[in-house]
């Protein structure tokens, strides 16, 4: 199938679904459409497609998937966005530490069926305060799990509310148990304290201070950092980010901007230049706005991604589906709200994976995948920053 | 989240063929089909014309779907009989299609995406393989483009695309099987695991 995969990975730009308000609108009033006779007959059903909309809200499905309501055809190029976020992360004011409060969460499906399953959001909170010397003083809250939506609530209610649920591991191995109620350890925010060495890949933090402020050449700073960027490969190895090519270096660039601008005490200057950066990055383009799963709206740029799964940490390939990541930054501060990744084809097909730790071969199948009955457009995971910025307070 | 989500069509909401009876007392029931089925038709549409076409074809679809609403029977599922209305809207342009393939194969800029100002990065992407891929869909008849595009780009399965395009079972699978031949010969040689 791989002349179809290709087809696949052509017109991408063009394959994205609007909202169908967005389309009858343009399908009523855009001139020079079609045939007057066909126009006439239409025009009725459009008229009344808000009512029906609005009828339609409480007992059928209502069908989105694209997350932005505003972008039309003359969306805005990246650049404009982050310029504007740019400009703010100039203004925004200092402090001793920078304090991050994030919850990382994942969707996954609970169920054997596409028509009978529900989806439910594993959580993980993190806090962490880290000053421009490298001192750093991380903490770690584990939060339970919770059904998605509340169509989501709905259906685990009427399964009985289970307090814990199975899903699948993603590469067959067991299955995992998530729990949805507060075990005792949770709800206690988990930390070592403080420690001095923080570092931005192999960078020390206090270097921060010292990167250029000029997008190119903050590019150039950041491709002499050292890492393993593969999503998988077979051995660990530790390479400048240069040495990639391709898609596979904006895809680390983004990796490490994203890292930048949410969770490091790096200056304003250097966060607006990272800004720009990101803007400029081939692919990364303007989605309008969105909100993010704290329900806070912001302006969304957005790059298609093969696969998420965090760079240099698995030896195979872990995922069936591609997706598109999307950073919603709220330029009126110049902050970055939170990074999510979106289905952009579901999972399809299988693949032979190298033998686990007992030894037995292994195959990826859709069946093991968190996201095996997503639809395009919704979202296999994210990452939402409830407070990124200066702060004179310590912890605790 | 605050955002309108999709949602499985199970449950409450009426089907296709109830929403199609009913739009023949209330005509603005129609206006639910036209939520369910719009956006991926014209998402399909828009891959294979550009955005202008699609936005009058989608619509005139939907006004003839809309006419002869009285003669769906329900014996096809809806989305497949809208989709073969809609085909036949877009062989009306095939020529216009093929031209666009080859300005694409010829200059490595491709007009469907033309005036898409989002287009550059998924250009860049898509450069290497996306010139040989129009020119061999250009050199494809028009109902064997129809058929491995709606596998590929519609993301219909076989007996879906059987059904969009009135013709055995057996019939769409040499067509998929003729187009993908030609398809890989356009494409380098490469090994492959997926």
């Amino acid at each position: 199938m791989r002349e179809i995969e290709a087809l696949r990975q052509m017109r991408t730009a063009l394959a994205e679904q609007e909202h169908p308000d967005r389309l009858a609108m343009r399908a009523g009033w855009r001139p020079g459409g079609p045939a007057p006779r066909a126009r006439r007959g239409w025009r009725l059903p459009v008229a009344g497609l808000l009512a029906t909309a609005t009828v339609a809200a409480g007992s059928a499905a209502v069908l989105s998937l694209t997350p932005d309501e505003d972008a039309g055809t003359g969306a805005p190029q990246p650049g404009d966005v982050l310029l504007v976020a740019a400009t703010n992360a100039l203004k925004a004011r200092t402090g001793k530490y920078w304090h991050t409060r994030r919850i990382d969460g994942t969707i996954y499906a609970v169920g054997r069926t596409a028509a009978d399953h529900y989806k439910i959001e594993a959580r993980q909170g993190y806090e962490t305060w880290v000053d421009p010397a490298g001192r750093g003083y991380p903490s770690s809250d584990d939060l339970p799990a919770r059904p998605w939506t509340p169509e989501d609530m709905r259906k685990w209610r009427k399964a009985g509310a289970p307090s814990q649920v199975q899903i699948p591991s993603g590469d067959g191995s067991a299955p995992i148990t998530l729990f949805m109620k507060p075990s005792p350890a949770q709800g206690r925010k988990f930390s070592k304290g403080w420690h001095s060495g923080s570092r931005f890949y192999n960078l020390p933090i206090a270097r921060l201070a010292q990167l250029p402020t000029e997008p190119k050449a903050l590019e150039n700073a950041l491709l002499d950092l050292r890492g393993d960027w593969h999503a998988y490969s077979k051995q660990a190895t530790e390479e400048p980010l240069r040495a990639l090519r391709g898609p596979e270096r904006v895809r680390a660039l983004s990796d490490v901007l994203g890292d930048l601008l949410a969770r490091q005490p790096a200056p304003a200057r250097v966060r607006a230049a990272a800004f720009r950066l990101l803007a400029g990055l081939p692919g990364v383009r303007a989605e309008g706005r969105a909100a993010d799963p704290l329900g806070r709206t912001g302006t969304v740029v957005s790059l298609p991604l093969e696969t998420t799964i965090p760079l240099g940490v698995f030896s195979a390939p872990k995922q069936l589906g591609t997706y598109r990541r999307q950073w919603i930054i709220d330029p009126g501060t110049g902050t970055l709200l939170a990074i999510r990744d979106l289905v952009a084809r579901p999972p399809h097909g299988s693949r032979a994976l190298p033998p686990g730790d007992d030894g037995r071969p292994r195959r990826l199948t859709v069946a093991t995948q968190p996201d095996r009955f997503h639809k395009p457009g919704e979202v296999a995971a994210y990452e939402v920053f409830e407070a990124a910025g200066w702060t004179d307070t310590a912890p605790n | 989240m605050p955002m309108a989500r999709a949602v499985s069509q199970t449950g409450e909401a009426p089907d296709d063929a109830k929403l199609v009876a009913a739009s023949l007392d209330d005509p603005e029931a129609f206006g639910e089909l036209f939520r369910r089925h719009a956006p991926r038709l014209h998402a399909y549409i828009k891959r294979r014309l550009g955005l202008p076409l699609a936005d009058d074809l989608v619509s005139e679809a939907f006004a003839i779907a809309f006419r002869r609403r009285a003669r769906y029977d329900g014996r096809a599922e809806f989305g497949a009989w809208l989709w073969g209305i809609a085909g036949t809207l877009i062989a009306r342009h095939h020529r216009q299609e093929s031209r666009m393939y080859r300005a694409y194969a010829r200059t490595g800029v491709d007009p469907a995406e033309e005036g898409l100002a989002e287009a550059a990065g998924d250009r860049l992407a898509a450069a290497a393989l996306g010139p040989a891929l129009a020119r061999a869909l250009a050199s494809l008849n028009a109902k064997d483009r129809d058929a491995v595009l709606l596998l590929a780009w519609g993301e219909l399965s076989y007996a879906e695309i059987a059904a969009v395009l009135d013709l055995p079972l057996g019939t769409v699978k040499a067509k998929i099987h003729r187009a993908r031949a030609k398809l890989r010969k356009a494409l380098p040689e490469e090994n492959d695991d997926a």
